[in-house]
């Protein structure tokens, strides 16, 4: 065996440490090979346990295209969007993202996202299929001034669960479609100090933008921030839904000029689900566990709680029993306007939009969407009307209720989601926390919001 | 020496000549440079991953920066809007709490366990009293910080229910702007407890037991010991886990992001937790960096004034 001398030894670790140092620089890219103009890996924003298949049938139809599932969790959309901007300070962005309504309009309003306006309006007979199949209260949400930004995949109302275990205990039916706000609290008193252990809440709701007590705004006939309609939109209108009836006097997305946070309908809101919690039909309101009440609900502990149809899959995997769950509209107070968020594909302008595209486009089709893992499970509810039946969301009476929010009740909106909506978010959930645990009144505490909401909106002119 | 200088002289031509030479002076650059060489990879990890960040945060403190556009450059503004931001001083605030409180809890209790394992220094026992504590250290704070919310949760959690088995009112554990800081101290001293107290256990294995011993034989026992003796010759020890500690405790992030958010309202927001959400939500990168280099500057205060005081009550042997 050969030995080397201590200079030897030296003299290659210099050299060895030259070279690294040499193939540092960013001349030395240049060396190296250059890929293929043909061959291009897109970053999709996806679980890889989801879109596997997915992405391995990609792979047949477009053998040049990589997709490489790039997976972003978080608490909720807002979080899951601050990652994926994290990602893109950093300089590792995703070709393809995802954005739920909490984002849509933070990408398109920066310039990240690519409109899709001319490549919808230059390949419409492709798409014809899918628009017919799909509301036009979801596009709608997708648009941001006058373009679309998104093709919609899935979405999610805030409907009513019902425990039906509690229901039976406390001698109720499950409500009608027109329940009222105080059926409801007669509902919330009844199916409270019940279950095995007599412990029960009648309801409980976690503390965020979608599905905390903003569904209570809304049916309070008011939003967070006042609402308008932008003008435009009438390219796709026309293209695609010339016939629907549910189209008529759409835009071109919406818009929320100011915040309106102590208006007299909000304080009544949030007076409502205060006194829930201080009555005791309504558990403590804590961030870090909003994950578990679904649990807590699957467990006879809660007996009312807001959900989509993404409820179904989570309640599957708790082991609730069948003929034990069901679901309902959103209670009539002034109004009975229903909240939803809509989740789709993004595509980032920076380079790779026409593989992206195809991609996006390709992935509209029902047989693409049916081989999503999550679809699979109802982990969400489908954007496509005819992907929702009654095998979609098993063990549910009123299954139908999910697409209609949107079919028969085309008043539904989207959670009020401006450019800077991850702040916004922040805001109200820090002051529902403070209102909620009892420490100060809805009046003070949506006058703080306001305020805040207020100075926000200037720092955003 | 004379024997180095004629080593291999004809294989160093690839030499620039000032390097080449095989005299004691081409020879101590040759050393010189190779040294150099060794310490480059070393260097370049600090200038890139340590130096080169604080330089950029600094610098970014003066910008105005949404990660979208170009960064402008807007002076002072950054920091002149932090002082006037209540946000900011109250999140210095609940971190300067939450810190004491925490440090305080950590210290106690580690020298108390340190003092009590030690005793056990030649049995068995030793061992598993030394790694049962340290455990927690290994979990990651997230998990802990997940599973404690689930247990302080008011109306849900395991705590309340046997605080109502023994008869005691729901405790507002997260939800009381009042309670919800001891908490989050409480969840982050049970998860960084076997740090300190390894630290510790070092420094008490490491007292002269024959300085204890005279102690005990001029009749100095118990608590009179421990304050007399004991501690002042652990004091090093003393002086460099609370200056570690509150280093890392000022810089608080896991449990109160994960159990709290900084709620209620913000009574548990950190300082971290702002320059997170003012960069990351708010898209205020400027700003975030001009909170940081703050928090940076108060840190480096906070620890000079450790040292400084440590003159006074420090007592090295």
């Amino acid at each position: 065996m050969s030995t080397l001398s201590r200079r030897e030894m030296l003299q290659a670790s210099a050299a060895t440490v030259a070279a690294a140092a040499a193939g540092a620089l960013p001349g030395s890219v240049a060396l190296a090979a250059a890929p293929s103009q043909d061959n291009i890996t897109l970053r999709l924003q996806a679980d890889p346990r989801e879109y596997q298949e997915v992405i391995d049938t990609y792979a047949g139809v477009a053998p040049n295209v990589t997709v490489e599932p790039v997976s972003v969790t978080g608490i909720d959309h807002a979080e899951v969007a601050t990652k994926i901007l994290a990602s893109l300070a950093a300089g590792t962005p995703v070709d393809i993202g995802f954005a739920a309504t909490e984002a849509t309009q933070l990408y398109a309003g920066e310039g990240l996202a690519m409109g899709m306006k001319d490549r919808l309006l230059d390949q419409a007979d492709d798409l014809m299929e899918y628009f017919s199949d799909v509301s036009p209260v979801l596009v709608e949400t997708d648009f941001y001034e006058g373009d679309l930004y998104q093709l919609p995949r899935d979405f999610n109302a805030a409907n009513m669960w019902l425990n039906t275990k509690l229901l039976g205990e406390a001698g109720l039916e499950m409500p009608g479609e027109d329940w009222t706000k105080d059926d409801f609290n007669e509902y919330a008193m009844a199916l409270t100090g019940l279950g095995p252990d007599g412990d029960s809440f009648g309801f409980a709701w976690n503390n965020g933008l979608w599905g905390g007590w903003l569904p209570w705004i809304f049916v309070n006939g008011s939003n967070l921030l006042t609402e308008e309609r932008v003008g435009g939109g009438e390219w796709l209108w026309d293209t695609f839904y010339a016939d629907d009836p549910n189209a008529e006097g759409r835009g071109g997305g919406f818009r929320w000029p100011e915040p309106q946070a102590n208006n007299p309908l909000i304080v009544e809101a949030l007076e409502h689900v205060v006194a829930l919690t201080r009555d005791g039909y309504a558990p403590s309101v804590e961030r870090g566990f909003a994950e578990n009440l679904s649990g807590f609900f699957a467990a006879d502990k809660i007996g009312m709680y807001p959900g989509g149809g993404f409820f179904t899959g989570f309640l599957q995997d708790a082991g609730m029993e069948p003929g034990t769950y069901d679901a309902q509209f959103w209670p009539r107070w002034q109004s009975q306007r229903h909240q939803l968020g809509v989740g789709a594909l993004w595509i980032l302008i920076g380079g790779n939009e026409d593989a992206a595209w195809d991609f996006v486009k390709w992935h509209t089709g029902r047989d693409v969407m049916e081989m999503i893992g999550f679809f699979r499970v109802t982990r969400t509810t489908p954007a496509r009307r005819s992907m929702c039946t009654a095998e979609r969301f098993p063990n549910v009476s009123n299954w139908n209720i999910f697409y209609d929010t949107v079919d028969a009740r085309p008043d539904t909106g989207p959670i009020p989601a401006p450019v800077f909506s991850i702040e916004l978010t922040n805001i109200f959930t820090r002051y529902t926390e403070v209102a909620v645990s009892l420490e100060q009144s809805p009046q003070d505490t949506l006058d703080a919001m306001q305020a805040e909401l207020e100075d926000l909106y200037a720092r955003n002119a | 020496m004379a024997s180095e200088a004629t080593l291999g002289s004809g294989r160093r031509s690839w030499l620039p000549a000032w390097l080449a030479g095989d005299t004691v002076q081409g020879i101590r650059r040759q050393r010189m440079v190779l040294g150099v060489l060794f310490l480059l990879p070393t260097l370049i990890g600090l200038i890139l991953f340590v130096l080169g960040p604080i330089v950029v945060a600094v610098g970014m403190g003066f910008m105005k920066w949404n990660v979208f556009r170009p960064p402008v450059f807007i002076g002072l503004k950054n920091f002149a809007r932090l002082f006037q931001h209540d946000l900011v001083g109250n999140s210095f605030g609940n971190t300067f709490v939450m810190m004491a409180m925490t440090v305080g809890m950590l210290e106690v209790f580690a020298i108390a366990l340190a003092l009590s394992v030690h005793r056990f220094a030649r049995s068995r026992l030793a061992y598993f009293f030394r790694t049962v504590w340290f455990l927690p250290v290994l979990l990651s704070g997230v998990s802990v910080a997940v599973t404690l919310s689930y247990m302080f949760h008011t109306d849900f959690g395991v705590v309340n229910y046997y605080l109502g088995v023994l008869g005691i009112d729901k405790v507002p554990w997260l939800v009381s702007s009042d309670v919800v800081r001891f908490s989050v101290s409480l969840a982050t001293v049970w998860r960084n407890l076997g740090f300190t107290f390894i630290i510790y256990l070092g420094g008490v294995s490491a007292l002269p037991q024959e300085i204890l011993e005279a102690a005990t034989v001029d009749g100095a026992r118990g608590l009179k010991r421990l304050w007399l003796i004991t501690l002042p010759l652990l004091s090093p020890t003393i002086l460099f886990a609370t200056v570690i500690d509150v280093i890392r405790l000022l810089q608080f992030f896991d449990e109160p992001y994960v159990m709290t958010r900084g709620g209620p309202g913000d009574s548990s927001r950190t300082a971290v937790m702002m320059v997170y959400d003012t960069a990351f939500a708010n898209l205020e990168f400027g700003y975030a960096s001009s909170i940081s280099v703050v928090l940076f500057l108060i840190i480096l205060a906070v620890t000079g004034f450790q040292f400084l005081l440590s003159k006074r009550w420090v007592f090295y042997q």
